[in-house]
C-alpha cells in the first residue's frame, strides 16, 4: 500500500546572467529561483497494483519516484509505503523495494554480471536456495544467459536494462518502481521486460509503479493511470474512462484524384474547425487530418471533404491511446471531475 | 563480522580495481613524489649546512632523510579520496546507486576507499620503507630498523588513515551544499600538508605553533606515526600521541554522523 499526500518538492536555482561577469556576479550575490517540480501530488496505490505514471517531459515524474524510493526528501507533504516512511530509515526500507532507473545503471561498472548478482545476494541476505530459483526464473523470462559472464561496462543497452530489472527482482521486493524501464529498447526485449514484470506482479502481488513514454506498457501492463504535468496530478483512474471521455479524436485520410488539382492550404482555410481541434498532414501524396469528431461529427466532415474536392480511397480510423494522450499532453485535462 | 565482510568487500574489490586501471597514472606520481624528496633533502641539506651545525633541534642529517622519506610514504598509507568520490557521485547522480542498496554510506565507501592504502602499501610503501631502511642502514654501517617501532608505526598510521577517512567524509559533505569542490580541495590539500608536519617537522616550528598544531588533528595524520617510526618519541609521549590520535578520530566519527544527518536532507540527485 503507497500513500502519497501532498507531496511537494522545490528546486533552488541559481539565476546567473549570462557571461563571465554574471558568474562572478553570481558568486557574490547569488539570487535564487525556487522551481517547484512537484506541486501537491497525492495518490494512493492498494497492494498488488500497476500503476502507470505518465506525464509529458519535465511533469515530475521522476522526482516522484526519487521522493518516493527515498533519495529525495520532500520539501513537504508525506509519502508512505507499506507504513514506511523512505527517508527516516534508509537501510531497512530500500530493503523491501526494487528500484530501475532506466536512464542508469544501479550495477557496479565493472563486475561481470554473474558476480554481481552474487554480491547483490549477501548484500540482501538472500538464501542461498532461493537465490538459485530466481536466478533461474529470472533468467528463463530475461532471456540472460548469452551475457552473464560480460562486466556490466560491456552491455548493450537492452541486455543492461534486463540485468538491472533482475537485478531489482532478486530479493523479491514487495514494491516495485520502474522510471522509463523500456526507453529505447527493440520489440523483442520491451516484450521480455513487460512479461517479467506481468509475471512478477501476477504470482508475487508485487506493487508496481512504472514511468514511461511508450503508451503500450500502460496498455498492456496497468489497471491505472496517475497523470501529472507541470508538477500537478492532472489525471487519476482508468485507461477505459480515459478512452471514453477523451477518445474523441479521429483520423480521416484520403488520396485526392489526380485530375483536379487539390491545395491543401485551401482546404484548411475552408475546413470549420478551429486550430486547436485538427491537425493535418501530408504523406505520398496522401491527406491525413486528425480532428475532433465532438467538434465536427465524422458525417459532416467526410461530406465536407467530398464536396471540396473529389478523393478516392477514404478511410476513417479511430484514434489510439496514444493520440488521446498527445492531446491531453497539448491541451491539459479540464479538472471537472 | 564474516556477513559483514561479504558484504562490503566487493565495494572493495571495486575500489582495488578502479585503483589499478590507474596503475600508471599512479607510478608516475609516485615518481615525481620521490624527485620531490629529493629536491627537499638538498634544500635541507643546504639549511644544515648553513646551520653550521650536523644537528638541528634533536635532528641530524639521516634524520632528515628519514623523515622526509617516510612522511611522504605515510601520506600515501593515509590518503583518503573519499570527498572526491562523493563529490563524484553527486555530480553524476550515480550517489543513489549506493543509496538505493541497504547497506551503510559510510561503510560502503569507506570499504571502498580503503583500497587505495591497501594497493598503495604494497605498490609505494614497502618499496619506500626498504629504500630508506637500506639508505640508513649503509650510512651508519648497523641494522637501523627496529620492529616495535615499525609496529608502533603501523598502528599509529591505520589510526591516522581512519581519521583522514573521515576527515575527508566530513569536507565530501560539503558537496551537497556547494556543487563544486575542487578549488577547496586544491586548498585543503595543501593547509594539510603543512599543518600535518608533511613539509617541515613540527618539531622545527616556534614553540607556541608547534604546541597548537600538536594538539590539533591533523599532526596525527603524518607527524605522529613518523615520529614513532624513528624513535623520537618518549613512552608518554608516545601515549599522549596514540592518546590524541583515538580522541580526534571518535570526535570526527561522531561529527561526521552529524552532518550526514543533515546533508541527506539537502542531497538532490541529478539526472533521470
Ligand atoms: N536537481 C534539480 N535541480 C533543479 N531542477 C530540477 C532538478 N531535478 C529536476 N529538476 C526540474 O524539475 C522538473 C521535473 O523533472 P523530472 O526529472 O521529475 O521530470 P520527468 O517527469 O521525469 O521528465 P522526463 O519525462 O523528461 O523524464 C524539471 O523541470 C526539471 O528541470
Ligand atoms: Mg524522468
Amino acid at each position: 500500500m503507497i500513500e502519497v499526500e501532498h507531496l511537494r518538492k522545490e528546486f533552488k536555482r541559481i539565476i546567473k546572467d549570462p557571461g563571465l561577469s554574471g558568474s562572478i556576479k553570481a558568486l557574490f550575490h547569488p539570487k535564487y529561483e525556487i522551481i517547484p517540480a512537484v506541486e501537491d501530488i497525492s495518490f494512493q496505490v492498494p497492494a498488488g497494483e500497476v500503476l502507470g505514471f505518465i506525464g509529458p517531459n519535465g511533469a515530475g515524474k521522476s522526482t516522484v519516484i526519487k521522493m518516493l524510493t527515498g533519495i529525495l526528501t520532500p520539501t513537504s507533504g508525506t509519502c508512505t509505503i507499506n507504513g514506511k516512511n523512505p527517508t527516516a530509515d534508509r537501510k531497512k526500507y530500500v530493503k523491501e523495494i526494487g528500484v530501475v532507473f532506466g536512464q542508469r545503471t544501479q550495477l557496479w561498472w565493472d563486475l561481470p554480471l554473474r558476480e554481481t548478482y552474487g554480491v547483490l545476494k549477501e548484500i540482501y541476505e538472500v538464501p542461498e536456495e532461493r537465490y538459485r530459483e530466481r536466478m533461474t526464473m529470472l533468467n528463463e523470462v530475461l532471456e540472460m544467459d548469452s551475457f552473464m559472464a560480460s562486466p556490466v561496462r560491456t552491455l548493450s543497452l537492452g541486455q543492461r536494462m534486463r540485468a538491472d530489472i533482475a537485478a531489482s527482482l532478486l530479493h523479491s521486493p514487495k514494491v516495485l518502481f520502474l522510471d522509463e524501464p523500456t526507453i529505447g529498447l527493440d520489440v523483442v526485449v520491451k516484450n521480455n521486460i513487460r512479461k517479467a514484470i506481468q509475471q512478477i506482479n501476477r504470482t508475487e502481488q508485487t506493487t508496481v509503479i512504472l514511468t514511461t513514454h511508450d503508451i503500450s506498457d500502460i496498455e498492456l501492463l496497468c489497471s491505472r493511470i496517475v497523470m501529472v504535468d507541470k508538477g500537478k496530478k492532472v489525471y487519476d483512474g482508468s485507461l477505459e474512462t480515459l478512452k471514453n471521455k477523451y477518445g474523441t479524436m479521429r483520423e480521416l485520410s484520403f488520396l485526392p484524384e489526380e485530375a483536379q488539382p487539390f491545395s491543401s492550404e485551401a482546404f484548411l482555410k475552408a475546413l470549420p474547425l478551429s486550430a486547436a481541434d485538427y491537425t493535418f498532414s501530408e504523406e505520398n501524396g496522401r491527406m491525413h487530418l486528425r480532428f475532433n469528431s465532438e467538434k465536427m461529427p465524422v458525417k459532416d466532415l467526410l461530406s465536407f471533404t467530398l464536396s471540396h474536392c473529389s478523393a478516392k480511397d477514404i478511410a476513417i480510423r479511430e484514434a489510439d491511446v496514444e493520440e488521446i494522450i498527445r492531446r491531453l499532453y497539448r491541451e491539459g485535462v479540464q479538472p471537472d471531475e | 563480522m564474516n556477513k559483514l565482510l561479504r558484504q562490503y568487500w566487493p565495494f572493495t574489490v571495486a575500489g582495488v580495481q578502479s585503483t589499478l586501471m590507474y596503475s600508471v597514472n599512479i607510478l608516475f606520481f609516485s615518481l615525481s613524489e620521490v624527485l620531490y624528496c629529493f629536491v627537499m633533502f638538498y634544500l635541507w641539506q643546504a639549511v644544515f649546512a648553513a646551520s653550521g651545525g650536523d644537528s638541528f633541534m634533536g635532528f641530524d642529517m639521516n634524520d632528515m632523510v628519514v623523515y622526509l622519506f617516510m612522511s611522504n610514504a605515510t601520506a600515501y598509507l593515509t590518503a583518503s579520496a573519499a570527498d572526491e568520490m562523493i563529490a563524484d557521485e553527486i555530480k553524476d547522480g550515480s550517489i543513489s546507486m549506493r543509496l538505493l542498496k541497504p547497506v551503510n554510506f559510510t561503510a560502503s565507501i569507506l570499504s571502498m576507499d580503503l583500497a587505495g592504502p591497501m594497493v598503495m602499501f604494497f605498490v609505494v610503501f614497502l618499496p619506500m620503507t626498504a629504500g630508506v631502511e637500506i639508505y640508513r642502514g649503509v650510512q651508519c654501517g648497523c641494522v637501523m630498523f627496529d620492529p616495535l617501532h615499525f609496529s608502533l608505526y603501523l598502528v599509529s598510521a591505520l589510526i591516522a588513515y581512519l581519521l583522514s577517512f573521515y576527515q575527508n567524509m566530513c569536507f565530501g559533505f560539503l558537496a551537497f551544499y556547494v556543487t563544486n569542490l575542487w578549488g577547496m580541495g586544491i586548498l585543503k590539500k595543501i593547509l594539510l600538508k603543512f599543518l600535518s608536519g608533511a613539509v617541515i617537522p613540527l618539531a622545527f616550528m616556534p614553540p607556541v605553533l608547534r604546541e597548537v598544531l600538536r594538539l590539533l588533528p591533523f599532526s596525527s595524520l603524518s607527524y605522529t606515526p613518523v615520529m614513532l617510526y624513528m624513535g623520537k618519541l618518549s613512552l608518554q609521549e608516545s601515549l599522549i600521541s596514540f592518546g590524541l590520535q583515538a580522541f580526534w578520530l571518535v570526535a570526527f566519527i561522531l561529527f561526521c554522523r552529524l552532518i550526514w544527518k543533515c546533508a541527506i536532507r539537502r542531497l538532490s540527485v541529478q539526472g533521470g
